[in-house]
């Protein structure tokens, strides 16, 4: 994952850009501002633990890091998909970071699949698989 | 509700980038890089489940993310956005983000502020920087 950390303020206009403004500093207005707060993500149990899938929910949905999509991005996308708080989106969301890879889910194969489905409509990229 | 403080400039760069999005996304011959990053596959190990996956799933996730688009042109000029707005502009930005950063094989340090100006495709890059922060600010709306 990344963060966005550096500032600039140039934007591209496809015909010139303006070579000075590599180094400028970024307004500090952010483009997205909330009028009226949204009903947050609602919290469920923990999700399942690798060492807890059982033979009924033999399937694991892992998510891969990828040096594109934004840490702020992926944990949002954990909490709005799978319903974690946002200490445990955050720690998968490290994991990934960290460990190449995170089991964000499981169950049986269809679920698995939607699961794959959704995060691929997130830009992230998941696969499922056996556990063994 | 959100407030949408976009300068007419910057909208004017996406309604540009937003056909370019389509093209990537409905091309069936453009069966390349591009698509790949949006398209990855499910299965890794079992070439066979994977392909009657993308059979199953592949037409559904075009879909998804041509309703995102058609929403961001449908809302390209408006101050305010609704949830499902925001979310559809969110997917959108970081669907271009995806395919532009495989394209510039962008790594998790780049650092473009330190890229010197003779950068080959620096334009580029500096629009991935935008729509990097775009979307930065999109989920910090969204997830407080």
């Amino acid at each position: 994952m990344t963060s966005r950390g550096h500032t600039w303020s140039r934007w591209y206009d496809g015909a010139t850009i303006s070579t000075n403004a590599l180094a400028a500093e970024r307004d500090s207005i952010g483009r997205v501002t909330v009028v009226r707060a949204s009903t947050a993500p609602v919290e469920i149990d923990e999700p399942t633990r690798e060492e807890d899938v059982t033979p009924e929910q033999p399937w694991i949905v892992i998510v891969w890091n990828d040096p594109i999509n934004l840490m702020t991005y992926v944990v949002y996308v954990f909490q709005k998909l799978f319903g974690y708080s946002r200490e445990k989106a955050t720690s998968l969301m490290l994991d990934v970071h960290h460990k190449g890879r995170a089991v964000v889910s499981n169950g049986t194969r269809e679920k698995a699949e939607l699961d794959v489905f959704r995060l691929h409509e997130h830009g992230l990229w998941a696969t499922l698989q056996r556990d063994t | 509700m959100y407030r949408l403080d976009v300068p007419d400039t910057e909208r004017e760069l996406l309604r540009r980038l937003l056909p370019q999005l389509r093209a990537v996304l409905t091309d069936e011959a453009a069966a390349d890089e591009r698509a790949r990053r949006l398209f990855p596959p499910a299965y890794t190990d079992d070439e066979a489940a994977d392909a009657e996956y993308q059979r199953l799933m592949r037409e559904d996730l075009v879909a998804s993310h041509l309703a995102a688009l058609e929403t961001v042109e449908t809302s390209l000029d408006a101050t305010e956005l609704s949830e499902e707005q925001l979310v559809a502009w969110m997917s959108a930005v970081n669907s271009v983000r995806l395919v532009l950063g495989t394209l510039l094989d962008v790594s998790e340090e780049l650092d473009i502020g330190r890229l010197p100006d003779a950068t080959p495709d620096i334009e580029s890059y500096a629009l991935y920087a935008y729509l990097s922060n775009l979307l930065g600010d999109m989920v910090d709306a969204l997830n407080p």
